[in-house]
């Protein structure tokens, strides 16, 4: 038999996905599959306005239509519901938020009223005759007028701002006044995209009237989180609601924030006598009203840099637009100082930071969430930084990155960056990219007038928050710390089951599960089945459990090997009273009947079948000293955090920081402004890899969305708040056509925060907009061009060449030079 | 999204006689495009439908229209607000009347701004088709009130004919 001796470790191995084979051929399990007896379809009706005041509802005509149900209305469902929980104190705590308009609506898109029908094409016809009589208001549509309080989109509030705060850190004052060179910014500006995954929203609800639960089937991608936020909304005790995910094709954060569509489609349940209902989100409505990334203005700013290029302070004014309603927010008011200093090493800053609302769609975590923002703001200014002052973009980062000795590093915050190297993989991916032989080709096709530009993009994925800052934001919210469940058992035929608070979408988490406990248990990963999908009525969540924020490798799998560890040590105790022995002679292998658990002394064994039977249905074997053996073992796992200094804004936010490095060539098109890339490097750091291919496509597909968000895909909106890009023939999503061939590298500094040295990793720090931007400011900086905007297509470049020929460019950047 | 349009024509007509046709739903609304209907609420307010749409994308506007100014001889102007192909309308259109070679020169301008659906998916399509209708309502316009000063402008016609 296999035996600890000949041991495998199947954690690193570049194993198959077990969940490949049920995807690839459409035999998952998605919410949409799911069809029950006497299910009801929900339409919304939703605002075409973005701003206006809801005069009359009426709803009789639609009722009228044979296959109606019923509809649902905000006025209606006033008095059996709360507001949403606003973390934000005030002024954005007074905000309330509830999942229909009741007397206005403040996005396009926003829902309405809902329609309830036999078929989903009933409900759709009977939502058009469904009649809103609206009276129009001033609509706001950007952060900075929004500040003004012109046009109040929240009266409670009385006040447009939801958040604002400074953080500042070290001596700011005295390292200006010893800068060798000021570099004043006037505006940057990250704009607003969003992430499209494969499935839209998906609800299913039952506010069953038997036993008074709400049971719900759906996709969304935090379900702890939202089960804290609907149980106070619908006034029902957490306990009766149960929510179950299945497969799940992408969120990318946004299906963090389907809890009001979650709580409608539970309502029109009640309303519907406790039928089932389903609620199937269309693209359009995804796009336009499902949940943004937060868009960010960066004002003011002033770097002040030494003789040789090292910055050694940065001042700047961030505004941030969180859309009409804050709901996960204002936690990206402090979730981006995460990665405050980003990869260097400045120590003296101050940022003033505002969140406001605007009459746009509600921003959810959109991957990336919050530090992608500030990341390429620090991108940005090194890099102008850089071209201003003649320093070469390589060797500007290498004068300023954190030095490998240096970790862990403690930022100005209080930060603890767990491990990296940023000169090692600087390194790497010039090396790849061919940096030398690219400069002198650069170099020739600028003789010719080409536009070819290089850039640099240098980023962190911090993952396994300390919810603790959100304490930062609002001292009074009772979250801080962060963990995970998982559960390891023996079945009563001893095969092993792990199932874990996660509700995994292509993060392969059945498959590094797997991995995990094989390596504990000295087994095939095939051996072990993993249950995926969250189920509160596993009882293995905790309030943080979910998939989001790049922490399953450190949260999940942490959880994951705790429960094995536990289920082996049962396992070995057990397998020492039958074949009378010592605990330390017992072995773990796999034999001729399966696994098992042998005796090195006397070469006996029981498998798997034989531990299991005995504790589960022969349980009179067992002595009295042993009866607290289960073999189904709950373990969870707690971050080792602290909660921040709230006055100080100090402490550590994350436990692991996985880091990207990205280089771009680009070139411009001089007559159709079409930017094209002509070489891609990813090199991705994310400590120790659990899975070499896993880590691998989660690199490609954060390249792609970032790809995508740097040349293809804006939100964009209108002065009255129409949105102009509802559809995919005006988003234009990134799709295979439009990718480069990207070099992938990567290199890996064991993170010393968790058990396995792996960081979380998955969002990839939208390292290819900072590296986008930084390639076509290469290109195009000789032509007197400053790259504001994190979004660059065609448009945006030629009319930033025209401002620039007419003279209407304004005066963005300005150095002061002292010695 | 915003459409603005404006021009100016002349007419053989006394400004009075303009003035009382532009403030005359009865006239003046079935000069609108697509004009398919409408009622009186009372001497300022009354709503109309008409038919709107950018290819397989159709519907009936109705449009709550008021007289929002009315200076005699000088100046008419109407607001409206409405519904439209899942999205939402709301307009203004004034009218300034000057005495000018034995007529009238009628300098108009107005503004609609379109709201929901139809911007998202049919955007680009929307400024030349509002500018389109625009037109033909004031050729519409034009046409009734072709003739010579004190005799009656002739009945309104749709701008369709």
């Amino acid at each position: 038999m296999g035996s600890d001796a000949d041991k495998k470790n199947w954690v690193g191995k570049p194993l198959p996905r077990k969940e490949e084979n049920r995807l690839l051929r459409g035999r998952g399990k998605f919410a949409d599959d799911i069809k029950m007896r006497e299910m009801l379809y929900l339409r919304f009706v939703r605002s075409p306005y973005a701003h206006a005041r809801i005069v009359s509802v009426a709803t009789s005509s639609a009722e009228a239509v044979p296959g109606v149900a019923c509809t649902i209305t905000g006025t209606e469902i006033l008095p059996h519901v709360q507001p949403f929980i606003e973390i934000a104190p005030e002024p954005g705590g007074k905000i309330k938020d509830y999942p229909l308009a009741i007397s206005k609506v403040r996005y396009q898109g926003e829902p309405v009223a809902a329609v309830v029908a036999e078929s989903p094409s009933i409900a759709d016809d009977a939502a058009e005759l469904v009649q809103v009589e609206y009276e129009a208001l001033d609509p706001v549509v950007d952060a900075e007028d929004a500040l003004k309080d012109a046009s109040i989109l929240h009266e409670e509030a009385g006040t447009n701002r939801v958040w604002s705060g400074v953080f500042e850190y070290g001596d700011v004052d005295k390292a200006f006044q010893e800068a060798a060179s000021v570099v004043h910014i006037d505006r940057l500006h990250f704009h607003r995209f969003s992430s499209t995954p494969l499935e839209n929203n998906v609800v299913i609800a039952q506010w069953n009237p038997k036993d008074e639960r709400i049971y719900y089937w759906c996709n969304n991608s935090f379900p702890s989180f939202a089960i804290q936020f609907l149980s106070a909304h619908l006034n029902v005790h957490i306990d009766r609601i149960r929510v179950e995910t299945s497969d799940i094709g992408g969120s990318f954060g946004i299906k963090i924030t389907s809890y009001p569509q979650m709580a409608v489609c539970a309502l029109a349940s009640k309303k519907a006598g406790g039928r089932p209902i389903k609620w199937v989100e269309t693209r359009s409505e995804h796009n336009t009203s499902s949940a943004h990334g937060n868009e960010r203005t960066f004002r003011d700013t002033r770097v002040a840099l030494d003789k040789d290029g090292v910055i050694t302070a940065i001042v700047s004014r961030h505004i941030d637009d969180c859309g009409a309603y804050p709901r996960y927010e204002p936690l990206g008011c402090v979730i981006w100082s995460q990665v405050f200093p980003g990869v260097y090493r400045f120590k003296n800053a101050r940022i003033d930071f505002t969140q406001a609302v605007t009459n746009k769609c509600p921003v959810g975590p959109n991957r990336g969430y919050s530090r992608m923002q500030h990341l390429w703001f620090l991108e940005r200014v090194v890099d102008i930084c850089a071209h201003e002052l003649s320093i070469p973009a390589d060797e500007m980062r290498l004068r300023n990155y954190i030095r490998p000795e240096e970790f862990p590093y403690t930022t100005p915050n209080g930060c603890v960056y767990d491990s990296g190297n940023y000169p090692k993989m600087l390194q790497v991916a010039k090396g790849l990219i061919g940096w030398d032989e690219w400069k002198k080709r650069q170099a020739a096709a600028r003789k010719e007038g080409r536009l070819i530009g290089m850039g640099i993009g240098t980023t962190l994925d911090s993952g396994t928050n300390n919810f603790g800052q959100s304490q930062i934001v609002n001292p009074g919210a009772p979250f801080s710390g962060n963990s995970q469940g998982a559960n390891c058992k023996l079945d009563i035929y001893g095969e092993v089951v792990v199932a874990v608070g996660s509700c995994p979408q292509g993060q392969g988490h059945e498959t590094t599960a797997a991995q995990v406990v094989a390596d504990v248990l000295n087994i095939h990963p095939d051996l072990i089945t993993v249950r995926t999908g969250f189920d509160t009525e596993r009882n293995v969540h905790t309030g943080f459990s979910g998939t989001y924020a790049s922490q399953f490798a450190v949260s999940g799998l942490s959880a994951v090997h705790g429960a094995a560890q536990k289920l082996k040590a049962e396992m070995k105790r057990l397998a020492a009273f039958v074949l009378e022995t010592k605990e330390d002679d017992i072995e773990f292998g796999t034999g001729t009947q399966g696994p098992e658990l042998r005796a090195r002394s006397t070469g006996k064994s029981i498998n798997y079948w034989g531990l299991a039977n005995i504790v589960n249905v022969n349980s009179a074997v067992l002595p009295v000293e042993m009866h607290d053996i289960t073999l189904n073992c709950r373990y969870i796992w707690r971050a080792p955090f602290k909660v921040p200094d709230k006055a100080k804004k100090y402490g550590n936010l994350t436990l692991t920081y996985a880091s990207q490095l990205h280089i771009a060539v680009v070139e411009i098109d001089r007559d159709t402004f079409i930017p094209h890339i002509l070489d891609y490097v990813a090199v991705d750091d994310c400590g120790t890899v659990i899975n070499p291919p896993i880590v691998e496509g989660q690199v490609y597909g954060a390249t792609a969305h970032g790809i995508g968000a740097a040349l293809m895909e804006s939100c964009v909106y209108d002065a009255v708040g129409n949105m102009l890009t509802s559809t995919f023939s005006d988003y234009t999503p990134i799709t295979a056509v439009n990718m480069p061939k990207v070099k992938y590298g990567h290199i890996e500094t064991p993170s010393p925060h968790s058990y396995s040295g792996a960081k979380g990793m998955g969002e990839g720090g939208a390292a290819p907009i900072h590296t986008i931007s930084a390639a076509l400011q290469d290109g195009l900086f000789a032509e007197g061009i400053i790259v504001d905007d994190s979004f660059n297509n065609a448009d945006s470049l030629f009319r930033a060449m025209v401002r620039k020929e007419i003279g209407q460019a304004g005066k963005l950047v300005t150095v002061e030079r002292r010695s | 999204m915003a459409i603005k349009f404006n021009g100016e024509f002349e007419v053989q007509r006394l400004p009075e006689e303009v003035y009382t046709f532009l403030t005359d739903p009865s006239k003046f609304a079935p000069l609108l495009p697509e004009f398919q209907g409408m009622s009186v609420q009372d001497a300022t307010h009354f709503t109309v439908k008409v038919k709107v749409g950018v290819s397989y994308i159709k519907g009936i506007a109705e449009v709550k229209m008021e007289l929002s100014q009315a200076e005699n001889p000088r100046r008419a102007q109407y607001k409206g607000q409405g519904s439209v192909a899942g999205g939402g309308v709301s307009l203004i259109a004034g009218f300034d009347l000057v005495p000018a070679n034995g007529g009238t020169k009628v300098a108009w301008q107005g503004e609609a701004q379109v709201f929901g659906r139809l911007t998202s998916v049919a955007g680009g399509l929307l400024q030349p088709l509002g500018k389109k209708n625009a037109q033909k309502l004031i050729d519409g316009l034009q046409a009734a009130l072709k003739g010579t000063p004190g005799a009656m402008p002739s009945e309104a016609k749709t701008a369709e004919g």
